[in-house]
């Protein structure tokens, strides 16, 4: 019972740790621990890329090679040429980077101690942001600015409703980054809370065992073991929630470059 | 006109980033709350030029030379593919063709054999007309001789069996006959009427 009295002090302290936190200058101007974490992943991902493409030959060789292939070729026919369709060579560049880039931030936060840099909403609206402004620079392109402001509304939708649907189609472009960026901050926060909790838990109830042997306590910390495995089942869930979440991220960026390109809806 | 579409195009979007842009008064001092969901610029900014520097790095550098090998991977498999029904086609007839040459062989070396067969048929049918005309002449010739034998046998004996009349006669009437009489040719025409009759 006392550790459960201490939870929610526990679990607050934890909270606040998630916080950004200026390492370096302040929050305005400066680096959060997320920002160091995700330069981090950055190198990380640019030494990744820089070896498969060293080790990249026409028969790939060795599980990493192949592995990143594997990723690649996900990107290449599952997203750029399943969603974007015939113009997918032009966007593969923006996507595989955006997918992989998340996918090395979400990763990286999954290792014990580090953090992840998709964990912060500034880093996710900077990557929600950068999308956003790919694919209207790309539907103003291929319609010309009127004409991609006016395809905004359905084609087909008598006066004066195509202008109240204009309206919400110019609302719902406009959360469309709100919401890349949150979904991906939200899945990622929320996962790291939950596994800090779970870990929290099977600490607080071990603890008084680790102080003081007894055959109390040890009864006492048995919950311990129970917290431990719904923590690896969250942990291999996370997993899976690292990768479902760059792909997420990079199909909807893949499904409104498509929309903004498409002739008429 | 193209060129106020293009300076809109590029504005459209850089105006709807400024709206989207966080706002650094909004994020100071969050620390907990709704604010968590206020972005902060020390986290944005490093974010923002992290990923468009390595953005542009990777597609000038990394994605055109992996695509391109994954294209070369793409078209020499489908090449060796194309490549493997070739050949197996190749194969196909050739092995067609061979099994028609080795039909064709057979079929040659079973008249070939039919052939030689009737031969050495024919061959054995005038061989053995051969000997049969051989021996049969033999036989003829030896039937001869035999018949020329036994007649000079015959003739022989006649001469003998006449002689030895005479001379028992002669001995019995106790006076020579006259050999080359008239008594020696009435014994030898006896002996050839028997002889005859014997002969018939």
């Amino acid at each position: 019972m006392d550790a459960f009295s201490k939870l929610p002090e526990e679990i607050n302290h934890l909270v606040s740790e998630f916080s950004s936190m200026p390492v370096v200058g302040g929050l305005g101007a400066g680096l959060t621990q997320y920002s160091v974490w995700l330069l981090v992943a950055a190198i990380v991902f640019a030494a990744i890329m820089l070896v498969f493409i060293k080790r990249q030959t026409l028969v790939p060789r060795g599980v990493f090679v192949n592995g990143v292939e594997y990723l690649i070729e996900y990107v290449q026919d599952d997203v750029a040429k399943g969603v974007v369709g015939t113009e997918w060579r032009r966007h593969f560049p923006f996507l595989a980077t955006i997918f992989l880039f998340i996918l090395v931030n979400n990763f990286i936060g999954l290792i014990p101690g580090c953090k992840p840099g998709t964990g912060a909403i500034g880093c996710t609206a900077a990557l929600a942001l950068v999308t956003f402004i790919y694919f209207v620079y790309f539907g103003c392109k291929k319609h010309g600015v009127i004409g991609y402001i006016k395809s905004l509304a359905p084609a087909g939708v008598m006066f004066p409703m195509n202008v109240f649907v204009w309206v919400i189609e110019v609302f719902s472009l406009l959360l469309r980054p709100i919401t890349l960026a949150i979904r991906l901050f939200c899945n990622m926060f929320a996962g790291h809370i939950v596994m800090g909790s779970f870990s929290i838990m099977a600490t607080l109830f071990a603890e008084p065992l680790l102080e003081h042997f007894s055959a109390m306590n040890a009864l006492g910390a048995l919950p311990s073991l129970a917290w431990l495995a719904i923590l690896l089942i969250i942990y291999a869930v996370e997993l899976i929630v690292a990768f479902v979440q760059a792909y997420v991220f990079t199909v909807l960026a893949a499904v409104y470059i498509q929309i903004a390109e498409a002739e008429g809806h | 006109m193209k060129l106020l579409n293009r300076a809109a195009g590029a504005a459209v979007p850089v105006a709807c980033a400024l709206m989207a842009t966080p706002v650094p008064a909004f994020a100071e001092g969050s620390a907990g709350g709704p604010a968590i969901l206020i972005p902060n610029m020390a986290e944005f900014i490093p974010a923002l030029i992290a990923f468009l520097i390595i953005w542009v790095v990777l597609a000038k550098v990394a994605w055109p030379k992996v695509l391109t090998m994954m294209d070369e991977r793409s078209r020499r498999i489908a090449d060796s593919l194309e490549e493997a029904e070739r050949t197996k086609q190749k194969a196909i007839d050739d092995r067609h063709a061979s099994d028609e040459l080795v039909a064709d062989a057979r079929r040659q070396a079973a008249e070939i054999v039919l052939a030689a067969r009737q031969d050495a048929e024919h061959e054995r049918a005038r061989i053995i007309a051969a000997a049969h005309t051989e021996a049969e002449e033999i036989i003829s010739k030896a039937r001869a001789n035999a018949e020329d034998e036994r007649r000079s046998l015959y003739a022989e004996a006649a001469g003998t069996i006449a002689d030895l009349s005479v001379s028992v006669a002669s001995k019995i009437v106790e006076k020579t006959l006259d050999e080359d009489g008239e008594q020696r040719r009435l014994i030898e025409r006896y002996i050839k009427e028997v002889g005859s009759l014997n002969a018939d």
